[in-house]
């Protein structure tokens, strides 16, 4: 195909969105609403397992030991709870260790207030143990909680179910909403193109009489639908911007949400900016084709 | 040439049997009458030759395609060596004279600058030179059947296929009408008029095939008051 032919094609196209802007209006705002609500649902599954991360960074478990062990059933203790399959790293933390950590980080008054307690270090020794998912940390810690010595163990499995939990959840939720949502806007842009066809029927009709190919035929309807997508896709990047760094100055500046909550991660929008930008258009563009693509295969054969 | 052996056609979704073992040639440079009642097969004939539909039986060949077992991304390159005129002469309202003609060599990607030579030429050749400017709605029905003509010629293809180009038009113009499709076929294009109107038919004689209930009732060759 010329060059000339293909730039007049996509000047159809472009000419053709507004020609039938009430319908193109249409798709565009339940793209933008839909592409909106899917980037949103995306962002948070994003976050929450960013969130998830770096817990799993910070995923110790405090193993108790319980007094009077001798070191070899310490040392015991130690190598076969690096033997379990969950567990990363098992470093022994002596008592003595753990009070002079304390005693470091005392007030003077507090130091005085230990001094009149005979000055007897009151600590365990303990093991801390670093697990690789965070996700079977409960077994893990039932595991250790059982070895003989083991006087209790404390691990945040607690929270980290509940934020597992919530992605879980979360990740269902956007397998439906972005199932549902790539429907409703495949069905939107194809009656636009449908309504687009309808109106250069006479046209179409006579393109398909004098050989035109399908090709030539659909280009238009297909640069249409794309069309509607990036502008929705961009659209609907703007409206995310402006609602994330919204809420991410409410969760972290004003008073600061996500460490109450222990989490001190979040991504910045500037950090996500391009890829967000990216996926929306093509998002947008590809639904935009292929919603099109269905519309144009079934009135424009020749 | 266009060749039809043993050619059968059963609509599935009415169960109508529209063609019954239909064979016939035509050859290149024909001029050919194709009349019958309603309900005769003509328009399924036509519906044959440009490949809207396919045969239930029967091997069809248009301009050396095999229609038979051509595969629905050739279609195009058939229909490219076929001009067809219709009753309603389906212009684009929305476009002058001009721009319906050179509509349809844009849509086979012809270049600009022959579809700026070639376009005047066939408008002239139709008679309308001076109308190349006006809308659909703004000329006569036999203005409009012209420009279907000279639309239907422009990308010069070997078979015209007329159907009821007179239908709509003033009796008055009718003779006009066929005057300019023998002239097309003076020129080498093979025409196919598919009509009901057989006064004119009489009148200008040359093959004629009368379809009956699907079958070819009549296929000879009459002389003509023309001669």
């Amino acid at each position: 195909m010329r060059i000339t032919t293909c730039t007049s094609l996509v000047g159809q196209g472009v000419k053709g969105v507004w020609k039938n802007r009430m319908m193109s209006f249409a798709s565009f705002c339940i793209m933008l609403v839909s592409l909106l609500l899917v980037g949103l649902t995306v962002l948070l599954a994003i976050n929450l397992d960013k969130a998830i991360e770096s817990m799993e960074q910070k995923n110790e478990i405090i193993v108790i030991i319980k007094d009077e062990v001798d070191d070899a059933a310490m040392q015991k203790l130690g190598d076969d709870i690096g033997k379990l399959s969950n567990v990363s790293s098992a470093v022994f933390f002596s008592r003595d260790e753990a009070w002079a950590d304390m005693v470091e980080d005392m007030s003077e008054k507090e130091k005085e207030l230990f001094h009149y307690a005979d000055g007897k270090n009151p600590l365990p020794d303990t093991y801390r143990v670093q697990v690789k998912d965070i996700e079977i940390m409960t077994e893990t810690t039932v595991q250790i909680s059982a070895f003989e010595i083991v006087e209790s163990v404390e691990s945040p499995d607690e929270y980290a179910d509940v934020l597992i939990n919530i992605r879980n959840i979360l990740t269902l939720v956007l397998v439906a909403i972005v199932l549902a949502l790539t429907g409703v806007m495949l069905i939107i842009i194809s009656n636009t193109t449908r309504a687009s066809v309808f109106a250069r029927r006479k046209e179409i009709n006579i393109m398909r009489y004098v050989g035109a190919t399908n090709t030539f035929i659909r280009i238009p309807f297909f640069v249409e639908g794309m069309l509607v997508g990036v502008l929705s896709g961009t659209a609907a990047f703007f409206l995310t911007k402006f609602v994330y760094e919204g809420l991410y100055n409410v969760l972290t500046e004003d008073v600061n949400v996500l460490a109450m909550l222990g989490i001190n991660s979040l991504y910045e929008f500037s950090y996500i900016s391009k890829i967000v930008l990216l996926s929306y258009i093509i998002a947008g563009a590809f639904i935009g084709a292929v919603g099109t693509t269905i519309s144009t295969k079934k009135y424009c054969r020749v | 040439m266009i060749e039809f052996k043993d050619v059968s056609v059963t609509y599935s979704s009415t169960g109508v049997d529209a063609l019954h073992d239909i064979n016939l040639k035509i050859n290149d440079g024909d001029f050919v009458f194709v009349v019958g009642e309603s309900g005769a097969g003509k328009s399924t004939l036509i519906k044959l030759l440009q490949k809207e539909i396919d045969a239930t039986s029967g091997q069809i060949d248009v301009n050396g395609f095999n229609l038979t077992k051509m595969r629905r991304g050739k279609i195009p390159n058939l229909r490219r060596t076929i001009g067809v005129v219709f009753q309603d002469y389906r212009l684009i309202p929305t476009m002058t004279v001009y721009e319906n003609v050179a509509f349809v060599m844009r849509c086979v990607d012809a270049p600009k600058k022959y579809i700026k030579t070639r376009v005047p030429y066939v408008i002239g050749l139709v008679g309308l030179s001076d109308k190349a400017d006006c809308l659909p709605e703004q000329l006569s029905g036999g203005e409009q059947q012209r420009v279907a003509l000279a639309r239907a010629l422009v990308n010069d293809p070997k078979l015209i296929i007329a159907d009821e180009p007179t239908a709509n038009v003033d009796p008055a113009l009718t003779y006009g009408i066929f005057e300019l499709l023998k002239g097309i076929n003076a020129c080498g294009t093979t025409v196919i008029v598919v009509t009901h109107d057989l006064n004119n038919v009489v009148h200008f004689g040359g093959r004629i095939i009368r379809l009956d209930k699907g079958n070819i009732t009549i296929d000879q060759v009459f002389g003509g008051a023309e001669g």
